[in-house]
């Protein structure tokens, strides 16, 4: 059987909610069953990419370094929308990890190609 | 008929009460199910894993979110996977983690079993369509 191509779906502020946390912890447990996991970061979701947060100041714990676990668990297709970043006036130097910066039409078509996505 | 049977794995995100989602999704699995499709399993996740508490106790004039899960999943045959470390972290606990964690009590409803995030990964591998609530 064909593996499913599993896409998650990104676009919650990294605080505020544990919506980004959860979906990262989603992710790098289903990388253990599926290797065809792809990140979509889009909208406000781009800023869990950012570096630099203290959440602890408001009693969450940082998350943010278990982005670096996804190369380890072989998770390598990492999607960020560009005109996200560019509204946010960020850009992919300022990210944690490498990420495929991709323009609407390539997004759209990415989306597209996902045999399943969840949105978080 | 038979090649027009879709097999369902459904996520739900969402509280019994509070938000539409758990809602939602239950009205989705029984239409489904009534119109002879399967459901291969409900994956509780975040604020879902609370339609496992036993203790939900609405007013008498209002539905029970969770007496209705176990209802169809009873009468349907199919799992009620509820995410385990989610759970924790919001206070639902099976008679097990109760022990282990050396808690007085354990509020998880029959038949909602914890879990782990690899049976979600196996519901999307067992399903033609991963519908998220």
């Amino acid at each position: 059987m064909i593996e499913k191509k599993v896409g998650i779906i990104n676009r919650c502020l990294p605080h505020g909610s544990a919506q980004g946390r959860e979906s990262l912890d989603l992710t790098l447990a289903m990388s253990a069953f599926n290797e065809s996991l792809s990140l979509f970061f889009i909208g406000d979701g781009v800023y869990q990419l950012v570096d630099g947060h203290s959440p602890e100041e408001t009693l969450q714990k940082h998350y943010q370094p278990l982005f670096k676990m996804l190369e380890m668990y072989d998770v390598e297709n990492i999607y960020v929308c560009e005109a996200s970043l560019q509204q946010r006036s960020l850009n992919s130097k300022m990210l944690l990890i490498d990420v495929t910066l991709l323009n609407t039409t390539a997004l759209q078509q990415q989306l597209a190609l996902q045999d399943q996505l969840l949105s978080f | 008929m038979d090649q027009q049977k879709v097999k369902f794995s459904i996520v739900v995100s969402g509280a019994p009460y509070g938000s539409q989602s758990a809602s939602t999704a239950y009205q989705f699995c029984a239409s489904a199910l009534l119109a002879g499709h399967e459901i291969s399993g409900v994956f509780f996740y975040q604020e879902g894993v609370l339609n496992a508490s036993q203790l939900v106790s609405p007013a008498t004039d209002e539905i029970n979110l969770p007496d209705f899960w176990a209802a169809l999943a009873v009468q349907y045959n199919f799992p009620l996977e509820v995410c385990v470390s989610a759970s924790l972290r919001r206070g639902i606990v099976d008679p097990q983690e109760a022990q282990q964690l050396s808690l007085e009590q354990f509020n998880l409803k029959t038949p909602f079993v914890l879990s782990g995030l690899g049976q979600l990964a196996e519901l999307s591998a067992a399903c033609d369509r991963l519908v998220q609530f």
